[in-house]
C-alpha cells in the first residue's frame, strides 16, 4: 500500500488542484506534495534497509490474459530516487510561488502528475507499467516547458517530447522481444542452460510482464540476441541520460524550460534513463553490456570532456548548467559501465547527488532569473556584492557540483572514477581468477605481482584517467561561471527594473515581491538540499552500506553471465534439440 | 602541565619513546609498529577548528559587526595547538598511533584483502604528524591574531567570512596531516584548495584577485587528478587505502629497494609515487604547475603568510614524507623530485631577483624555497627536508608578515622603489627588526640563524649523494641568489633614506564589501585610474602611514624569538637536526638504505658544505649592500640600475616571469578555448543538426510527394525514429564481432 499511496497521493493532489479555485491551486499543491514527502519519510524510516531484496511488493491483477499486473516494490536502488523524488516535490512548489503568477492551476496539476508518473517509474515491477509510467512523464514536461518555458519554448518541447518519445518506442521494442522470448521459453531450454533456474519460471511458456521472471528468461538469450536488446534499450535510455551523441534536446530543454521543470528535469527525470539502464540493461543483457561497455564508456567520456568544454563557452548561466549534466552523467554512466561494486555504486550515489547539486544550481539560477529577467553572463556579475546570502549557497552547491570532498559529488564520483580504474581484466588479479579455471596473467600484473584492489572489468585505468580530465575541465567551467556571475565588480542588466521582451510569464509582477537578496522561502527551499549535500558528503555510509546488498546482486549477475558466455546459451540450446 | 613536562622532557632527552628505539633498532626497514588505540583527543584538533568555523558562520549570518569571530578563531585555534601538543606527548611515549572517529566510505564486495574500499575519518598520529600539527595550529593562531588587527577595516563586512575561511583552513589541514588514509588525505588536500581560493578571492571584486583565486583552484586541480590517479593506482595494487596496510604491503618492496634490485619491484607499484608526486607538485607549486603561487598574493597577507608560504604549500612536502616508502621502492620517483626541486628552485630565484613587488619576491622565494625542500626530498635528507618545512615556516610567515605590516601602513605601497628606510621610522622598528631577522634566516646568514642550518642540511644532503652533485650545484647558485635578492629587498625598503609614497588603497580602505563608485560598473579601466591617481596625489600631502598596533607587533615580535628559537631543539639535541631530525626518523618519512657518502672536493660534504654555503650567503648579502645600499640615496634608484644593460634582454625576461605565463596561455588554455568554442559549434550545427535534419528529411520527401502535407510531428518523430535507431545500428555493427 505505501508505494501505491506514494503515486496516488500525488496524483489525487493534482485532481484536487485542477478542480479548486485557482488561488487555492499552489497551496494545494503544497499540500499535496508534503504529504507525499512525508509518506516517502515514512517509507524510507519502515524500509528495512539492510535487506538486499524487494520490499513494499504488491501486486494488483490488470491484464492478466498477457501476464500485466500492476505490480510494485522497491530495492534500496529505487527507494532512495523515489525519496530524492519526494523531496524534489515541495521544493519544487515552494520554488515556483513567484515566478508561476499565470494559469498556476494548469502548472501545479501537471507538475503533481509528473511526480506520480515518477514514482510510478522507479516503483515498478512489471515491464508495462515501467513503461506507462516512463512514457506519462513526457506529457507533463511537454506542458510545463511549452506553456510555462522562455522564447524558444514551442521548439524545445517539441523536441524533448520527440527524441525521448521516437528513443523510448524502440526500447519497448526490446521490452516487447524480452517479453516474447520469454513466452517461447521451455523447461528442456530452461534445464539445458541451468536445471536450477527452473522453479524461476512458475509459468513457463506464458506470457509475464514480470521483471524478476523476465530478468531470468533474458539472461538465456544468447550474446547477438542480448547484443541487440541492448540496443534497443539504449536507444530509449541513452537519449533520456543523455549520452553523447543524443544529448542535443537537453540543454535546449533545460535552457527553456521553467525553473521547476529543470530542477525535476535535472534532478529526476535524467535518472529515469541511469536508473533503466541499471534496471533492464544491466540484468537483461549483461553478457553484451560486458562486452560493449568500453564502447559506452567511450561515449561517456566523450561526454565528460566535450560537454565540459562546451560549458566554458556558454554565455547563458542556464545553459552551461544543462551542458554539465552531460558531462555529469557522463561519469555517472562511466561508473555504472565498470561493472563493480564500487563503479554502480558510486553511479547510484551519484543519480541522487547529481540531482541534489545540480538541482539547487538551477533553483539558483531561476532566484536570479526572477530578480533581473536575464541568464547572459555578459550582464551579471559580481552578484555576491548585491546578494550575500544568495552568494553563499551559490559557491556551496557549485563545490558540491565540482565534487570536492565533504561534499556529496565527491564520494560518488571518486567511486566511480575508481571503478573505471579497477575494471580491467588486464590487471590480472589472482582474487579475480576467470570461473573457467582458465590463467589469467593480466597485462600489468608483470613480475608476477598481485593487484588484489582490481576486478574484472573492461575499462581500466587510462579510461579512468582520461575521464578523471574532466574534473579538471568541471574545475575550470564551474568557477569561469562564479568568477562572472557571483564575484568580480557588480554588473547589472541595464535598467533592470523595466521589463522588456524577455517572453516569460508573470514577471514584470515578480520582481517587486522579491526583495534584494533571498527571502526566507527560498532559503528554506535551498537549505534541505545544503543539508542532504554536507550529510551524503560526510556520511555516505548509510547510503553505501543499503547500497551494497543489491548492487552486489547485479554485479553477480553480470560476472556469472560473462563467465558461462564462454559456452554460449545458444549451443547449448542446439544441444537440446 | 604535565603535558608541557613530557614534551620538555621527550625533546631534552632526546627520546622519542619505545618506537623510535625500536625503529632505529631494526635493520633495514622495519614495520612501524603502530598502534590502533591512540588517545581520542587527538580528534579535538579538527574539530575546534571547525567549531570556529561554524561559529564564525554564524557570526556571517547574524551580520555581526565586531571583532568576535577573529577572537573566537584565536581561541579556538590556541585550543587545537594546545591539543597538538598535548598529542605529541602522548606519541612521545607511547610511540605512533592511530585513532579512529567514525566509517566514512565504505564499499565492500568480499571478504579479502583488496574486496573492500574502506576509508575512514581516522587519524594517524606520528611524530611526523606532529610536527605538521605543532606548527600548523601554533603559526595558525599567532597569524589570526595578527590578522584580527590587519583586517580590521573590514569588521562587519568581509571580517566574518575571512575568519570563517581561516579556520575551515586549518580543519582541512588537520585533514590532510592528521589522516590515515588517502582519502581522508585528499578531502584536506581539496579543502584546503578550496580555502586558498576562497581567501585568495577574498577581495572579490578586483577581477585580478578572481582571476588568481581561479587559476590557484584550476592549477591545484591538475595535480589533484594525479594524486587521484595515484591514490586509484595504490588501491588496486596494495588493495587499501589505508597507510597502515599501504606501507605493510611496500615492506615487501623495500628489501628490493636496499638490494638495487628495482626490476623486482612489479612497475604498477612504481608508478604510484610518479602520480603522487604530480599532486605534490601542484599543491606545492613546483614546476611546471608553480603558477598559480605568485597571483595568490592577491590574497590578504594573512592569508598569503599561513597558507601560501608556511603550511598548505608545504602539504606537497608532506605528501612525500608522509608516503616516503613509496617514493624509495620507484627507480626514479627521488631522481625526479630532486630535480623538480632543484629546477624549480633556480628558476623561481632568477625571477624573484628581477621583481619590484615586495610580496611578488616573497613569493617566489616560497617557490624557491619549497623546491629545497623537494631537492632535499629527493636525495634521500627527508630529516633536512621536514627542519627546512619546520623553519621556513617561522621566518617565511613572519617576512610576509613584515610585508603585510608595510602594505598595511603604506596603503598597500608593495613596490620597492617607492618605499625606503621604513625600519628606522618611528613605531616601525619591531617590524624592521623581524624583517631583519627574517631576511638573514632566508638568506642563510651563517650559525646564528635555523633557516642556515635547515637549507645546509639539504645542501649537505645534496653533496654527498653521488648521483645528486649537479642538483647540488644548482641549489648552491640559488642559495646565493637567494641571499641577494632578500637583502635586495631588506636594504631598498628598510634602511637607507628615509621615503616613501602610499599605496592605491588610500582611499579603498572602506570600499571592500559597499556598493562603491569605482568596485561597481565595468567602465573604462583607464578613466578609472586616472580618477584613482588624482586622487591619490590630492590625499598623499596628508597621508601618514599609521604604524602596526599591538597585535601585529605582538605577532612578529614572537616570531622574531621563536625564528632564533627554533634553532635550540635542532642543534641543542643531539643527532642531525636534533629535535626535528628525531621527529621525522621515527615516522614514515625515514630515510632507509646505505648509501656511500660522497665527497665534496676530498672533504666530508656535510662539514665543506657550512663553509661553502656561509661564504655564498654572505657574498650574497655583500652584492645586495654594494648594489643597493651603500651610496643610495633615494628609493627610486640603485646601483644595481648602471648594471641591468650588461644582462640584455636577460633582466627583462626575468622581470617578466620568463613568459611562462604567456607560454602556457598559448599552449593550453587559448588551444582549449578554441576546441571549446569549435565543439560548441559542432554541437550546434553537427550533432543537432544531424537531428534536425532527420527531422526534416521526411517532411521534404513528403513534400515531394505530396504538396500538402501535414504531420508534420509523426514526420519528425519517423525521421528520429529512422536516425537513432541506425545510428545505433551502425556503432553496433562496427563493434561486434560476429
Amino acid at each position: 500500500m505505501m508505494l501505491f499511496s506514494l503515486i496516488l497521493a500525488p496524483l489525487a493532489s493534482a485532481f484536487l488542484v485542477a478542480l479548486g479555485p485557482a488561488a487555492m491551486a499552489r497551496r494545494t499543491a503544497l499540500a499535496g506534495t508534503a504529504v507525499t514527502f512525508f509518506a516517502a519519510c515514512a517509507a524510507l524510516y519502515l524500509f528495512n534497509w539492510s535487506a538486499p531484496g524487494y520490499q513494499f511488493e504488491q501486486s494488483l491483477p490488470w491484464l492478466q490474459q498477457v501476464g500485466i499486473n500492476l505490480s510494485v516494490g522497491v530495492d534500496s536502488v529505487a527507494m532512495m530516487l523515489i525519496a530524492l523524488t519526494a523531496l524534489l516535490g515541495p521544493i519544487c512548489v515552494q520554488s515556483s510561488k513567484t515566478a508561476i503568477t499565470d494559469r498556476v492551476k494548469t502548472y501545479y496539476s501537471w507538475l503533481l502528475v509528473l511526480q506520480a508518473a515518477m514514482t510510478g517509474v522507479f516503483a515498478s515491477r512489471d515491464l508495462i507499467l515501467f513503461y506507462i509510467c516512463f512514457e506519462f512523464t513526457l506529457a507533463p514536461m511537454f506542458v510545463l516547458i511549452s506553456l510555462y518555458g522562455s522564447t524558444n519554448r514551442r521548439k524545445a518541447a517539441i523536441k524533448f517530447f520527440l527524441y525521448t518519445f521516437t528513443g523510448s518506442v524502440i526500447a519497448l521494442a526490446g521490452f516487447v522481444y524480452v517479453a516474447w522470448f520469454s513466452s517461447r521459453l521451455t523447461p528442456g531450454i530452461v534445464n539445458a542452460a541451468d536445471p536450477s533456474l527452473l522453479h524461476e519460471f512458475p509459468q513457463l511458456g506464458k506470457w509475464t510482464f514480470d521483471l524478476a521472471t523476465l530478468e531470468q528468461a533474458a539472461r538465456l538469450m544468447s550474446p547477438a540476441k542480448q547484443g541487440w536488446v541492448l540496443l534497443a534499450l539504449l536507444a530509449g535510455f541513452a537519449v533520456k541520460v543523455p549520452l553523447f551523441p543524443v544529448h542535443t534536446w537537453l540543454p535546449l530543454a533545460h535552457t527553456e524550460a521553467p525553473t521547476a521543470g529543470s530542477v525535476i528535469l535535472a534532478g529526476v527525470l535524467l535518472k529515469l534513463g541511469t536508473y533503466a539502464i541499471y534496471r533492464f540493461a544491466l540484468p537483461f543483457c549483461p553478457v553484451a553490456i560486458y562486452e560493449h561497455a568500453p564502447l559506452i564508456s567511450v561515449l561517456c567520456i566523450v561526454g565528460i570532456l566535450y560537454g565540459g568544454l562546451i560549458c566554458w563557452v556558454q554565455t547563458d548561466v542556464k545553459k552551461l548548467v544543462a551542458y554539465s549534466s552531460v558531462a555529469h552523467l557522463g561519469f555517472c554512466i562511466l561508473g555504472m559501465m565498470a561493472l563493480n561494486n564500487t563503479g554502480i555504486s558510486g553511479s547510484i550515489l551519484y543519480m541522487i547527488n547529481h540531482g541534489l547539486s545540480t538541482g539547487a544550481l538551477f533553483l539558483l539560477i531561476g532566484m536570479i532569473y526572477e530578480r533581473y529577467h536575464t541568464r547572459s553572463m555578459k550582464e551579471l556579475g559580481g552578484i555576491a556584492a548585491k546578494m550575500p546570502i544568495w552568494a553563499t549557497f551559490m559557491v556551496f552547491f557549485t563545490m558540491a557540483s565540482v565534487g570536492l570532498p565533504g561534499l556529496n559529488g565527491f564520494v560518488s564520483e571518486f567511486l566511480c572514477i575508481l571503478g573505471a580504474f579497477q575494471a580491467s581484466s588486464a590487471w590480472g588479479s589472482p582474487t579475480a581468477t576467470l570461473p573457467n579455471g582458465l590463467p589469467n596473467a593480466g597485462l600489468w600484473g608483470s613480475a608476477g605481482a598481485a593487484h588484489p584492489g582490481s576486478t574484472l572489468g573492461s575499462l581500466g585505468p587510462w579510461f579512468a584517467a582520461v575521464a578523471g580530465i574532466g574534473m579538471i575541465v568541471a574545475a575550470i567551467y564551474l568557477l569561469y561561471m562564479v568568477g562572472k556571475v557571483v564575484w568580480g565588480p557588480l554588473v547589472e542588466p541595464h535598467g533592470h527594473d523595466s521589463h522588456g521582451g524577455h517572453g516569460g510569464h508573470g514577471e514584470s509582477e515578480s520582481h517587486s515581491v522579491l526583495p534584494t537578496d533571498l527571502c526566507a522561502r527560498e532559503i528554506g527551499v535551498l537549505v534541505p538540499l545544503a543539508v542532504l549535500c554536507v550529510a551524503l558528503g560526510v556520511y555516505p555510509k548509510p547510503a553505501l552500506d543499503a547500497l551494497s546488498g543489491p548492487v552486489s546482486d547485479t554485479v553477480r549477475v553480470v560476472q556469472t553471465a560473462r563467465s558461462n558466455a564462454t559456452i554460449p546459451a545458444d549451443s547449448v540450446k542446439e544441444a537440446a534439440r | 602541565m604535565t603535558t608541557l613536562t613530557n614534551i620538555l622532557h621527550a625533546a631534552l632527552t632526546g627520546s622519542i619513546g619505545q618506537h623510535g628505539e625500536v625503529a632505529h633498532a631494526a635493520a633495514g626497514a622495519a614495520p612501524v609498529q603502530i598502534a590502533a588505540n591512540g588517545p581520542w583527543y587527538a580528534v579535538l584538533i579538527p574539530v575546534f577548528a571547525i567549531a570556529a568555523f561554524l561559529l564564525c558562520a554564524l557570526c556571517a549570518a547574524f551580520k555581526v559587526k565586531s571583532k568576535l569571530p577573529a577572537w573566537i578563531t584565536v581561541a579556538c585555534l590556541a585550543a587545537s595547538c594546545g591539543v597538538s601538543a598535548s598529542v605529541y606527548a602522548w606519541v612521545s611515549s607511547h610511540g605512533p598511533a592511530i585513532t579512529y572517529v567514525f566509517d566514512w566510505i565504505h564499499v565492500v564486495w568480499g571478504k579479502d584483502k583488496g574486496q573492500s574500499f574502506v576509508a575512514n575519518f581516522a587519524f594517524y598520529l606520528d611524530t611526523l604528524t606532529c610536527l605538521w600539527m605543532l606548527f600548523v595550529t601554533g603559526l595558525a593562531t599567532l597569524i589570526a591574531l595578527y590578522a584580527s588587527e590587519y583586517m580590521s577595516h573590514d569588521v562587519g563586512q568581509g571580517y566574518n567570512r575571512f575568519f570563517a575561511a581561516f579556520s575551515l583552513f586549518v580543519f582541512s589541514m588537520a585533514c590532510l596531516v592528521m589522516a590515515d588514509n588517502f582519502i581522508l588525505l585528499y578531502l584536506g588536500w581539496e579543502g584546503v584548495g578550496l580555502c586558498s581560493y576562497l581567501l585568495i578571492g577574498y577581495f572579490y571584486k578586483k577581477p585580478s584577485a578572481v582571476a588568481a583565486a581561479k587559476k590557484a583552484f584550476i592549477v591545484n586541480r591538475i595535480g589533484d587528478l594525479f594524486l587521484a590517479l595515484g591514490i586509484m593506482l595504490c588501491f588496486v595494487h596494495f588493495g587499501t587505502v589505508e597507510y597502515k596496510a599501504v606501507f605493510a604491503g611496500v615492506e615487501e618492496y623495500i628489501k628490493h629497494f636496499e638490494a638495487g634490485e628495482f626490476n623486482k619491484i612489479p612497475p604498477v607499484a612504481q608508478w604510484i609515487a610518479y602520480l603522487l608526486m604530480g599532486g605534490a607538485f601542484g599543491k606545492s607549486a613546483q614546476l611546471p604547475l608553480y603558477v598559480w603561487l605568485p597571483d595568490a598574493m592577491e590574497g590578504p597577507t594573512p592569508v598569503s603568510a599561513l597558507i601560501h608560504a608556511a603550511t598548505m604549500v608545504t602539504a606537497g612536502v608532506f605528501l612525500i614524507a608522509r608516503t616516503y616508502p613509496i617514493f624509495m621502492i620507484s627507480q626514479y620517483a627521488l631522481h625526479s623530485v630532486a630535480w623538480v626541486g632543484a629546477l624549480t628552485a633556480l628558476l623561481a630565484a632568477t625571477i624573484g631577483m628581477a621583481q619590484f613587488d615586495i610580496k611578488r619576491i616573497m613569493a617566489y622565494s616560497t617557490v624557491s624555497q619549497l623546491g629545497y625542500m623537494f631537492a632535499g626530498l629527493g636525495v634521500m635528507t627527508s630529516v633536512g627536508a621536514a627542519a627546512h618545512v619546520f623553519t621556513h615556516a617561522f621566518f617565511k610567515a613572519m617576512l610576509f608578515l613584515s610585508c603585510g605590516a608595510v602594505m598595511h601602513g603604506f596603503a598597500g605601497q608593495l613596490d620597492l622603489r617607492k618605499l625606503s628606510g621604513v625600519g628606522s621610522m618611528p613605531g616601525w622598528r619591531i617590524v624592521g627588526i623581524a624583517m631583519l631577522v627574517g631576511c638573514l634566516n632566508l638568506a642563510g646568514f651563517p650559525i646564528i640563524t635555523a633557516g642556515f642550518w635547515s637549507k645546509d642540511a639539504i645542501l649537505g644532503g645534496a653533496f654527498a649523494n653521488p648521483h645528486a652533485q649537479s642538483i647540488g650545484w644548482i641549489l648552491l647558485l640559488t642559495a646565493g641568489l637567494t641571499a641577494y635578492y632578500t637583502f635586495r629587498v631588506y636594504f631598498r625598503v628598510f634602511v637607507g633614506p628615509q621615503h616613501f609614497e602610499p599605496g592605491d588603497e588610500l582611499h579603498a580602505h572602506d570600499d571592500h564589501g559597499h556598493d562603491h563608485a569605482h568596485a561597481g560598473h565595468d567602465h573604462g579601466h583607464d578613466g578609472g585610474h586616472q580618477s584613482h591617481s588624482h586622487d591619490k596625489a590630492a590625499a598623499s600631502h596628508d597621508f601618514h602611514p599609521h604604524a602596526p598596533g599591538w597585535a601585529i607587533n605582538t605577532v612578529l615580535a614572537i616570531l622574531a624569538i621563536s625564528a632564533f628559537v627554533v634553532i635550540l631543539p635542532l642543534k641543542l639535541i643531539p643527532g642531525e637536526l636534533g629535535w626535528v631530525g628525531q621527529m621525522v626518523e621515527g615516522s614514515t618519512a625515514r630515510a632507509v638504505g646505505h648509501m656511500e657518502h660522497a665527497k665534496f672536493f676530498g672533504f666530508d660534504a656535510h662539514q665543506a658544505m657550512m663553509v661553502v654555503s656561509s661564504v655564498v650567503g654572505l657574498a650574497g648579502i655583500a652584492v645586495a649592500f654594494v648594489l643597493h645600499y651603500a651610496g643610495r640615496t633615494s628609493a627610486a634608484t640603485s646601483r644595481a640600475d648602471a648594471l641591468l644593460p650588461a644582462f640584455g634582454p636577460l633582466a627583462n625576461w626575468a622581470q617578466h616571469k620568463w613568459y611562462v605565463d604567456e607560454f602556457y596561455d598559448f599552449l593550453i588554455r587559448k588551444p582549449l578555448l578554441v576546441l571549446a568554442h569549435l565543439f560548441h559549434i559542432i554541437d550546434q550545427y553537427l550533432v543537432d543538426g544531424l537531428v534536425d535534419a532527420a527531422g526534416y528529411l521526411p517532411r521534404a520527401i513528403g513534400r515531394l510527394l505530396r504538396p500538402s502535407q501535414s504531420g508534420e510531428l509523426h514526420g519528425y518523430a519517423l525521421g528520429m525514429a529512422g536516425g537513432v535507431a541506425a545510428l545505433l545500428l551502425i556503432v553496433f555493427l562496427a563493434t561486434t564481432s560476429w
